[in-house]
């Protein structure tokens, strides 16, 4: 049953194989196979042990205890114990680590490693998304002691405790890595994992027609229309699940006129999200009401997407004191019409076409909506950070935990930090500080369900879509499925029935 | 002779400098920092990780204490260290460097292979249909966007016919082959990205090549070639030619520095990890010690490609040799 290679194919080259270091998606993914965290979510998004058996927290929520599998071993044979991951905590609070993630662990008071299979960590205040911060890859003392982990070695040759081993790295062309026979859940079926870096979306795409990457993410229009061929129907396989993350339009909350709850409301009102989904993403998305897809345990079904109603956006915008007061089709206020820019950064074409949708959707409306399109960098620094702009069209990739702490609470609008529309309501903030020290489920269920009421009823941002992710994956691999955590979740269970087999020819 | 080139050689240090400190000045205008990647819209970054990074690589120091910091590791060769993986810059490039100059010699050679014979044969008789026709053929080449040639070159003879490799330089078994399978299937996978750098740079060094031909066959010596009965075949290649090939090798020294330059279009449509890959995405994550040895190294090959130039030409050419003009 075991044997054949997945040959994936990735737009970026990875930087760094170390869990604490890695930032960028094409790091990720290959460190999320190497490497194990305490935790880890499973496909319904619940947290369950990965490298821990069992956790406990204790009543306070100010102590966390987690029990190690038993014989965790490292893919060189030494064993795991529960003095690697105080190392990890050590490393990633480390001021000469160039870690972007110590703000995780600042509440952390100590980690001690009570014997081989047991630490316990405490914290100086209850602090819930903590569970999320143990799923960080724990990484080898042995190998990592006395190293400097900016410039190691040990970032392009990773050891780890994952169902996968490193194997080699040929910078920019390709990564490969091999079946971990020791795998504590069990040897993955695959041999090989091989991601192959093809910068060009229309390349990849063209070598994926060839027949050469075996998994890949498709665009909607590759999705909907160009593998619509006899010869992809037959050998590969579609999904399609939402993604993780949501698009939106955020109001810069100082600007008079978007301080107006009303006028927010109305261009919630107003704007056609569905369009926008059929028209740019060919209907592979769906309607955003909050900051949290349909598939999270915070997202409160009960609140419902407005049908678009021009007419009831125009009264809310009369009431906030715009009319057309001069015939000319534009609303005004004391002769000004309304006016302004929307920013979205340069490189991103869905959302380019997003843009010009909602500056039509809006001129139905009497507004007057200018776009804008900026390189990432100036947009961050020169705009975002010296809120610079009046509307920004942008999207967050969230993790899993629902605290949006940095997003909303009205102390996260300093420089640099995510706040940057300026929000601040004190019944959300105190929802949000009250989310953080909260470990009870369904209490924290409550609080996240009010704070998705909230946030859709005050439009801090208009939330417009959760776009999907669209894989493709080779019809020879069996077991595979999409779950709302992703499509690899279950890689260790693919298999390739043996006269399928497609690389027999790779070197031991 | 010798004099000269000391003199010329150690003109280039303030070049150089002056070189770097625009660089280095417009790059750290430019809004971003190499830590922008790890941290911008990474909601899991507070500020004060920030602030920590951009300390340990001391990005928080005033530009010209960063400028001399630089100036002096560079002075003993040091390039120091990438942003993005914290590998040597050095190291960097050097596993670059091979796969860009290998594509660009070989271009090289075919173009000039092609170009010069193409030039030749048409300044015979201008205006004739050969020229015509070669005019029009090196001019699609030289007007059409090589990254869209490049994608039809894949979808016909990698996709539908299947002769050539999609991408890449390596089969992913190309560990398990012996050495000359391993060259040949290099080989098989640059036969595309090369003929088709080949058939965009071949207008260029064809025109020079045609140019300077007919010129040269409207000169005297060769009326007088002619006159004396040699043959056409001599009167061409001995006479002619040999003096229309000085303007080329002047162009051939100033395009050194474009032998490591690879082309950001072509290895991004074949996924080619060479040079012009490197330069682009190194600008584009501000990776500032990459962008800076880039510069560096193109600013010495291109002022070393001058100096190489000039005195090719005067070696070649007696009338224009330095220090000889006053006898």
């Amino acid at each position: 049953m075991s044997g054949d290679a997945l040959v994936v194919g990735s737009i970026g080259d990875a930087s760094r194989l170390l869990p604490i270091l890695a930032t960028d998606s094409a790091s990720g993914d290959i460190v999320g196979l190497v490497f194990n965290g305490l935790l880890k979510y499973n496909e319904r998004l619940e947290v369950v042990g990965d490298l821990a058996e069992a956790w406990q927290v204790s009543e306070d929520g100010l102590t966390l205890t987690f029990t190690l599998r038993p014989n965790l071993r490292w893919q060189d044979r030494v064993p795991l114990t529960a003095e690697d991951v105080r190392f990890t905590y050590q490393k990633l609070i480390d001021p000469a680590v160039l870690t972007p993630y110590s703000s995780g662990y600042e509440l952390v008071e100590d980690v001690e490693a009570l014997d081989e299979r047991t630490v316990r960590i405490r914290y100086r205040e209850p602090f819930a998304p903590a569970l999320e911060s143990w799923m960080m890859g724990v990484i080898p003392k042995h190998l990592l002691e006395g190293e400097d982990l900016n410039t190691t070695s040990f970032l392009r040759r990773p050891v780890g405790s994952g169902p996968f081993r490193f194997r080699r790295w040929k910078t920019g062309e390709l990564i490969e890595l091999a079946a971990n026979p020791d795998y504590f859940e069990h040897r993955p079926h695959v041999d090989r994992y091989l991601t192959r870096i093809i910068p060009d979306q229309a390349t990849l795409f063209l070598e994926l027609l060839a027949g050469q990457i075996d998994l890949s993410g498709l665009t909607p229009l590759q999705y909907r229309r160009q593998t619509d061929t006899p010869r992809i129907r037959e050998s590969y396989r579609k999904f399609r699940y939402p993604s993780f993350g949501f698009t939106y339009l955020g109001y810069n909350l100082t600007d008079v006129r978007f301080a107006d709850a009303r006028i927010r409301r109305a261009f919630d009102l107003a704007l056609d999200k569905q369009a926008l989904i059929d028209g740019v993403l060919f209907g592979l998305g769906s309607v955003a009401t909050g900051p949290y897809p349909k598939e999270s345990w915070a997202y409160d079904p009960s609140v419902q997407p407005p049908s678009a109603d021009q007419e009831a956006a125009k009264r809310l915008l009369a009431e906030a004191g715009w009319i057309d007061g001069d015939g000319d089709g534009l609303l005004d206020q004391q002769g000004h019409p309304f006016r302004f820019t929307i920013m979205t950064n340069q490189g991103n074409e869905v959302r380019r076409q997003v843009a010009e949708l909602i500056q039509r959707q809006l001129r139905l409306l009497g507004v007057d909506a200018s776009i804008r399109i900026v390189e990432w960098s100036t947009f961050v620094h020169e705009f975002i950070d010296k809120r610079r702009f009046e509307v920004v069209l942008l999207g967050w990739n969230l993790s899993r935990d629902p605290d949006l702490y940095d997003l909303f609470h009205s102390s996260r609008t300093g420089p640099g930090q995510y706040n940057f529309v300026g929000y601040a309501n004190p019944e959300v903030d105190r929802l949000l500080e009250e989310g953080r020290r909260t470990f009870d489920q369904p209490a924290r269920q409550q609080i996240y369900h009010q704070v998705h009421r909230l946030l859709a009823s005050d439009q801090p941002y208009t939330f417009l879509y959760v776009a999907d992710a669209l894989p493709i994956v080779h019809a020879r691999f069996r077991n595979v499925r999409a779950t709302p955590i992703g499509i690899m979740d279950n890689v260790i269970d693919w298999h390739v029935p043996l006269p399928e087999q497609r690389y027999k020819r790779m070197a031991p | 002779m010798a004099a000269y080139l000391i003199r010329r050689l150690l003109s280039m240090i303030p070049v150089l400098i002056g070189i770097t400190i625009i660089s280095f000045g417009v790059m750290k205008l430019a809004p971003g920092k190499p830590t922008d990647v790890m941290l911008d819209f990474n909601p899991k970054a507070s500020v004060e990780a920030r602030e920590r990074m951009e300390q340990l690589l001391g990005l928080n120091q005033p530009i010209h204490i960063q400028y001399l910091t630089w100036l002096r590791r560079v002075a003993t060769l040091n390039f120091d260290r990438s942003f993005r993986d914290g590998r040597p810059v050095t190291e960097i490039v050097v596993e670059r460097l091979p796969i860009t100059l290998t594509i660009n010699v070989c271009a090289l050679v075919l173009i000039l292979g092609l170009a010069i014979p193409l030039g030749v044969i048409a300044a015979v008789r201008p205006g004739g249909l050969f020229d015509r026709a070669t005019t029009v053929l090196v001019f699609i080449g030289y007007s059409t966007p090589a990254f869209w040639l490049g994608l039809l070159g894949i979808a016909w003879l990698g996709v539908a016919l299947g002769w050539v490799p999609v991408s890449g330089l390596h089969s992913l078994d190309a560990e398990s082959m012996s050495l000359v399978g391993r060259a040949l299937d290099a080989a098989h996978h640059l036969v595309l990205p090369v003929g088709i750098m080949t058939f965009v740079g071949l207008a260029g060094l064809s025109r020079y090549a045609r140019s300077s031909m007919v010129e040269v066959l409207r000169q005297d010596y060769i009326r007088t070639a002619r006159a004396k009965g040699l043959p056409e075949r001599l009167v061409l290649f001995r006479h002619g030619l040999r003096n229309a090939l000085l303007p080329i090798v002047t162009i051939l020294g100033l395009s050194l520095p474009d032998l490591i330059a690879g082309s950001v279009v072509m290895e991004t449509v074949f996924a080619i990890p060479g040079m012009g890959r490197l330069f682009y995405d190194a600008v584009m994550a501000r990776d500032q010690h990459i962008v800076m040895a880039l510069v560096t190294i193109g600013a010495v090959l291109t002022l070393l490609g001058n100096l190489l130039a000039d005195a090719a030409y005067a070696a070649a050419d007696p009338r224009i040799r330095v220090g000889k003009s006053h006898a």
